[in-house]
């Protein structure tokens, strides 16, 4: 690789951002390296947003990723505060708030996804301070201090934020009404039965769940609100937190020539339909070769290390993407494990009777795991989630009677 | 000196490529039996304080149940992100098909 000088500017500051600097300077001393985000923090970690840091358990100033010191010695300038209004493919300038200005020979984009927004008839409602939604540190603030003083909260959208949040605030003893428009919890990618046994676990403590429910209107009394759902059942509430999912980061490029398909969409080089321009994390849709398919992941692995393949080959190394999708849930003591892909399969199994012990659902297309989904009272499945991924990405043919025996060890099949 | 050795269990107890969890006061320990011998940890994530007892045991590594933060078994090394700082490591010892490890 040509180590001369280049300009590399990165423009948002999460997780993808902040291993692409670190990655870029293992191979290039010399460049400019810059992140440019809208956070007035340096990038840090959002998995505690939503459990740790709302029950107390985690500062939030012990979640960012990297310390100033680490930017500062390896030469990498973080510009906080920066809205981007404009961005110049041909000239390669990007513009913004504070008469920011800034060059680049190679662009990075990991603006993350931002919250899809709840449509309800009065709008005047949406700036209330009691109807919240999590992306940030400051709204993961507010909501630490709403969830103690809250009598009878309410979320809307059964995701994973939603129930993470839900556990957290039954931390506090107080028991939320949670209200989803689909049949079941977690999309139609989670299995239907560990979808009930996290349902179970949160009617256990307390929680209350509404589905096929669909929000007719929210209006607002006296300090209370009565939200109306479409069979006119009426729930009254004076805390509203809304997960109603994520959508790509992508309004600033909207009108420019980059291809925006569910996300910017790049190869599995991270390059995306202009020459110098990359994406990475949340923002991209990439091209996943090992499935042959498009695909964009909200997800804390994915975002790291997409970030670190864009900084390879941004860099020039030219080394293909082709991590086994990977994520995870903390609700209660609970631990739910995905990996790979897990609605486009031709068979399934599942391994193990319950969640003491870890209970797992295998999807294979093949005879190859394709997809799998476990459960468990702490980290019981992470072991055969990460064997899983590890069969799949060899394309290892394995049998249903194997993969469900769980006397039988799935190390020795690699 | 002989009192800093602990003893973990028999050496049939652990399975090779794979881990047992180890307390001791208020402390945890992982022991690893690997191809080429015994080997002990910190039995908690450097990263974000997870127990290591339910992770992957594979060529010599140790990956995290919980954020798949890799370490290096033998030299407590964290190999890939985001771990970023070293589990401790400590001395075991095979005597009688027991396995004992020094946690001073």
């Amino acid at each position: 690789m040509k180590n001369e000088h280049k300009n590399i500017l990165i423009i948002g500051g999460g997780q993808a951002s902040a291993y692409a600097s670190q990655e870029i300077r293992k191979h290039d001393s010399k460049s400019t390296v810059t992140i440019v985000t809208e956070e007035k923090f340096l990038p840090y970690e959002r998995p505690p947003l939503s459990k740790n840091c709302l029950v107390d358990k985690r500062k939030y100033e012990d979640c960012l990723f990297f310390s100033e010191k680490f930017y500062d010695e390896n030469n990498i300038e973080v510009k906080k505060n920066i809205h981007i209004n404009n961005i110049d493919f041909n000239k390669k300038i990007i513009t913004g708030n504070s008469n920011c200005k800034l060059s680049y020979d190679k662009l990075l984009i990991a603006t993350g996804s931002k919250n899809r927004e709840l449509e309800f008839e009065n709008n005047d409602l949406k700036n209330e301070e009691n109807i919240l939604y999590l992306r940030n540190i400051d709204d993961s603030k507010k909501i630490n201090l709403k969830i103690k003083e809250c009598n009878n909260p309410v979320i809307i959208g059964c995701g994973f934020i939603g129930l993470e949040i839900a556990a957290s605030i039954s931390q506090f003893e107080k028991k939320v009404t949670l209200i989803e428009k689909s049949s079941q919890l977690m999309g139609r990618v989670i299995p239907e039965e560990i979808s009930k046994l996290v349902k179970l676990k949160h009617e256990q403590e307390g929680n209350i769940f509404f589905l096929n429910s669909n929000i007719k209107k929210i209006e607002k009394e006296n300090k209370e609100f009565v939200i109306t759902l479409d069979f006119n059942k009426e729930i009254k509430t004076d805390l509203i937190i809304i997960g109603v999912g994520s959508i790509p980061n992508t309004s600033v490029f909207e009108n420019s020539e980059l291809i925006i398909e569910n996300g910017i969409k790049v190869n599995e080089f991270c390059q995306s339909s202009i020459e110098d321009v990359f994406a990475a994390g949340d923002v991209a849709n990439f091209y996943h070769p090992h499935y042959g398919k498009y695909m964009r992941l909200e997800s804390y692995k994915h975002a790291q290390n997409h970030g670190i393949f864009a900084a390879k080959n941004i860099c020039g190394l030219k080394e293909s993407y082709v991590d086994i999708p990977w994520m995870w849930s903390d609700q209660f003591d609970l631990n739910l494990q995905l990996s790979g892909v897990c609605d486009d399969y031709d068979d399934m199994v599942s391994r193990g009777k319950d969640i003491r012990e870890g209970i797992i659902y295998f999807f294979l297309k093949k005879n190859i795991i394709h997809g799998a989904c476990g459960l468990a009272i702490g980290g019981k499945v992470a072991k055969n989630i990460r064997l899983a991924s590890k069969l799949s990405e060899k394309k290892i043919k394995i049998s249903k009677e194997i993969l469900s025996d769980t006397s039988t060890k799935l190390n020795k099949y690699l | 000196m002989s009192d800093d050795w602990k003893l973990v269990c028999k050496v049939e107890d652990i399975e090779m490529e794979d881990l047992i969890r180890f307390d001791h006061d208020d402390k945890t320990f992982c022991v690893y039996r690997l191809e080429d011998g015994f080997y002990a940890t910190d039995g908690i994530c450097t990263h974000e304080a997870v127990h290591l007892e339910e992770g992957l045991v594979m060529d010599s590594e140790i990956e995290c149940p919980m954020h798949q933060g890799i370490f290096d078994i033998k030299s407590g090394k964290a190999v890939s992100p985001p771990a970023c700082d070293d589990l401790k490591t400590y001395p075991v010892k095979v005597e009688n098909e027991e396995v004992y490890i020094n946690i001073n």
